[in-house]
């Protein structure tokens, strides 16, 4: 099971990347399971940038294009973004 | 009734005569954001604006979508720009074809306050100082939940 993870603005450019591909198989807890917050523990671990990156409090995290909280389940196939709050208009 | 995420500058006088057709209706509104040359009393030079293409399509879809619905709209339309921004250029615009004036301002208001703050678009300033990305603004989300308010009600 993979999903695609993307970052943009402050993120993408604190990670310096911008999309990739994140394999969950084998992953704790099962992957029926998983939700944004485990994605984000799992990510964490790539080390301290990515933790300060993706724990700050305003992150908002975007699941197939839709804001959710970090208890939104990841199924095989979804698109998760991180990036900070929209300054558009 | 339709979303426009381009590169290039807007056409206003174009926009303004799609929305409006042969059939003008009664009241027509429109708003035209364009780049600022100043924030927080520091010049800027420049503005560069990241976007999620595929979100952004998304919500603002949905965006005029809740705003024909609820203020009873016989058009909509709203165009983004992204990429490289000169100080002064258009930004942003939105239109609303309605019954009545109020309808009509009112859902260009809506559609303003609800896209800056829901619609993944990222400024990144060029000042004299150097590159910054902006802030989002306290205001900017205050002004949106004043439509959440009114929905509850």
């Amino acid at each position: 099971m993979s999903i695609t993870i993307k970052l943009f603005s402050a993120l993408r450019e604190a990670l310096g990347e911008s999309e990739f591909e994140l394999d969950l198989v084998g992953m704790e807890p099962a992957s029926s399971e998983l939700d944004v917050a485990a994605i984000k523990a799992m990510l964490s671990k790539r080390g301290a940038a990515w933790r300060d990156a993706l724990n700050q409090p305003n992150v908002v995290h975007a699941l197939n294009h839709k804001v959710v909280f970090t208890d939104a389940l990841v199924s095989e196939g979804d698109e998760l973004a991180f990036f900070p709050p929209m300054t558009g208009g | 009734m339709s979303v426009s995420l381009q590169a290039e500058a807007i056409d206003v006088a174009t926009e303004y005569a799609r929305l409006v057709g042969d059939a003008p209706g009664a009241a027509v509104a429109t708003f035209t954001g364009y780049v600022r040359d100043h924030t927080d009393q520091q010049a800027v030079t420049e503005l560069a604006l990241e976007h999620y293409p595929e979100m952004a399509q998304k919500v603002l879809d949905e965006l005029g979508h809740s705003a024909a619905e609820r203020f009873q709209l016989s058009q909509w339309r709203i165009v983004h720009r992204y990429g490289a921004l000169g100080v002064s250029e258009t930004i942003v615009w939105v239109g609303a074809v309605a019954d009545h004036r109020g309808e009509a301002i009112s859902a260009c208001e809506f559609m303003m306050d609800s896209l800056k703050t829901d619609a993944p678009f990222w400024k990144r300033e060029q000042r004299l100082t150097g590159e910054q990305w902006v802030a989002s603004r306290d205001s900017d989300t205050a002004r949106r939940a004043r439509w959440q308010s009114v929905e509850v009600e």
